[in-house]
């Protein structure tokens, strides 16, 4: 019984963390461009198919599928350039709703293309070799991929908040983010950085696409199942803040698999009672939005 | 002036041919025709919300859904309730789950997070029709009758789909008129000062959070008698009217028509119905052509295709007063 309990609370910190490595570039955009982009799920998932074209079903060795979710970060990145030139910076500024419509239809053409291209059929990928046994930690069998997909979480945020509070690049940005005005009038490069900012963040949703590949099915839907908790995740965690969406998706992810086995008539509902909960008691959510943290 | 009623005839001739349709379109055609019309209700329900109170509900098909089911579910185990009663249930119903989400939310919240949040409610809402057994849980209510109504005199029986069409066709434009007349009363231009500016309205003594609300409220129960109304045409109603991406259709045909303009979304809606039937075959090809032309809507004519007529015609009518305005995205609020 008990060790059911700590297993759902282990799988939640897995899926939690799987959740910010895409809440985390949503975050990231949001937070310097103030652009809520409905469209970061399925540049996921194109990251996601890039990877599967590199692979395949069975990756030999944890150098491919690295290797190959290197390559979907890349792709993706590149994409993400392309779509600030084209469309992202024409929104900046706009009314939100525009915003929200306008990154939409950006989303649905995404998925248009990937149905073009990879078909609508289920794939199911599995782990490389080495990730692919279950481990014993104290008595609790897990299945080694978690345990790939915390540290890869984990190595993300740490790499993000680092690089954003304790470099030069990350100082800029933070500038930027507060006031790109008065950045602007101190000689700081606002449309560089801005357009670093966007490629970074699609490259990173790449990047999760491709770590996440033996996490679930793959389909033209996964883009939307993640992206919903994301938003959620950075919304609660206030808007903008990569510490927040960091708690805030282990939280989701926490209280999703506690929630299994504490009322298992109901899967599925505890997250969104507990969102709407947060947003109505914490409307600014954990840390209120003060800009890039 | 001429304009006007050129306007006025094409609006007129539409209407005529719907009324038209059952004697000439094919069954398939009667059917998108019907759904069109439910739609553009659905989407009108939507910009009153949007295009006058400046409210954006991201979960509105949680309101469609619930006039829906009220509907099928009447129907269905034959509650013996008269049809426009039922009708009238259903929008008052959608009304008070506006009212409760009103009072709760809309004086903390707006923005993103209002859209968040009515996201979320409407999930809550999928995930409980889908364990609901009295529902039919994720299959939905399926063999819904369509209903007669008994006016003492004579009898409308609307089992069949001509029959049911014409109600549908009656039934929507009494409503848009209804809307119509409400966005164009003294109440209607409140909403619109709040939009435009809701500090300053609570300045000359408008009391914003019940005048938004009220559009919450007249909003919630349009788009439950819109799904009131949609029950019986298709005759099965699933989880399907809950999802969020039915949530995002009044978006897009509010968007594709003309958000500043009381007939954009219902223009919207019948464009949208003509593109989808017209890429209906192709397997992710749809979307492409959906998204596209939404995205070129969004950054080439975020006023959509009447701003687009407008522009045109103060183009090619010197001197008109709309010739100076540009027609740039409209621009955040601090």
């Amino acid at each position: 019984m008990l060790s059911e309990w700590l297993f759902s609370i282990y799988s939640g910190i897995a899926s939690g963390l799987a959740v910010f490595l895409v809440a985390a570039g949503l975050s990231w955009v949001f937070g310097i461009l103030k652009i809520l982009n409905m469209a970061h799920g399925n540049f996921f998932m194109v990251g996601t198919y890039v990877a599967y074209s590199v692979v395949g079903q069975r990756p030999e060795s944890l150098a491919a599928f690295m290797g190959a979710s290197l390559l979907a970060a890349a792709v993706v990145g590149l994409l993400g350039f392309i779509t600030d030139k084209v469309m992202l910076r024409r929104l900046r500024g706009a009314d939100y709703h525009y915003v929200l419509m306008g990154t939409f239809a950006l989303a649905m053409l995404v998925e248009g293309v990937v149905k073009l291209i990879w078909g609508v059929d289920l794939t199911t990928v599995n782990p490389p070799p080495v990730l692919d046994a279950p481990v014993d930690i104290g008595g609790v069998m897990v299945p080694r991929f978690t345990l790939f997909a915390i540290g890869a979480g984990l190595a993300v945020f740490a790499a993000l908040d680092l690089a954003l509070n304790r470099t030069w690049a990350g100082k800029l940005m933070q500038a930027v983010a507060a006031d790109p005005w008065m950045a602007g009038m101190m000689g700081i490069n606002v449309p560089m950085l801005l357009a670093v900012s966007v490629t970074a963040s699609f490259a990173l949703a790449g990047l999760a696409g491709g770590l996440l590949l033996p996490f679930q099915s793959l389909s033209p839907d996964i883009g939307n199942s993640y992206l919903l908790l994301a938003f959620f995740a950075v919304i609660i965690g206030g808007l903008g803040n990569i510490r927040g969406a960091f708690l805030a998706s282990v939280l989701l992810g926490v209280v999703q698999q506690v929630s299994t086995i504490a009322v298992p008539n109901f899967p599925g509902l505890t997250v969104y009672v507990a969102l709407a909960v947060f947003l109505i008691w914490w409307p600014n959510g954990i840390f209120p939005p003060a800009g890039l943290k | 002036m001429i304009a006007r009623a050129v306007a006025m005839g094409a609006g007129a001739a539409v209407v005529g041919a719907a009324f038209a349709l059952p004697w000439w379109a094919n069954p398939g055609m009667l059917f998108l025709a019907g759904l069109t019309l439910i739609q553009a209700l659905f989407a009108l329900s939507w910009n009153l919300l949007f295009g006058y109170a400046g409210l954006a509900s991201f979960g509105h098909a949680g309101f469609f859904a619930i006039g829906a089911y009220f509907t099928g579910a009447c129907l269905k185990y034959k509650f013996g309730i008269p049809f426009p009663f039922v009708l009238a249930l259903a929008g008052l119903s959608g009304a008070a789950v506006a009212w409760l989400i009103g009072i709760v939310a809309l004086r903390r919240l707006a923005g993103i997070f209002l859209a968040v949040l009515t996201v979320a409610l409407s999930e809550v809402l999928r995930l409980i029709i889908g364990y609901t057994k009295f529902l039919g849980r994720e299959d939905g209510l399926n063999d819904i009758p369509r209903p007669t109504i008994d006016l003492g005199v004579v009898t409308l029986d609307l089992t069949s789909s001509e029959a049911y069409f014409v109600f549908l066709l009656a039934a929507c434009s009494l409503l848009t008129a209804m809307m119509w007349w409400l966005v164009h009363s003294r109440f209607g231009r409140t909403f619109q000062t709040i939009r435009q500016d809701a500090e300053r309205a609570a300045f000359i003594g408008t009391n914003v959070s019940a005048y938004r609300i009220a559009a919450f409220m007249i909003s919630g129960a349009l788009a439950a008698i819109a799904g009131g109304l949609f029950a019986p045409w298709t005759r099965i109603v699933t989880t399907d009217e809950v999802h969020w991406l039915m949530s995002i259709q009044p978006m897009l045909n509010t968007l594709l028509g003309g958000v500043g303009s009381f007939w954009g979304p219902i223009v919207g809606a019948m464009a949208f119905a003509a593109i989808n039937y017209g890429t209906r075959t192709f397997v992710g090809l749809a979307e492409v052509i959906v998204g596209g032309i939404l995205l070129l809507v969004i950054l080439v004519a975020p006023h959509g295709l009447l701003g687009l007529v407008s522009a045109l015609r103060a183009r090619m009518v010197r001197g008109h007063p709309a010739a100076a305005r540009e027609t740039p995205l409209p621009e955040r609020q601090r």
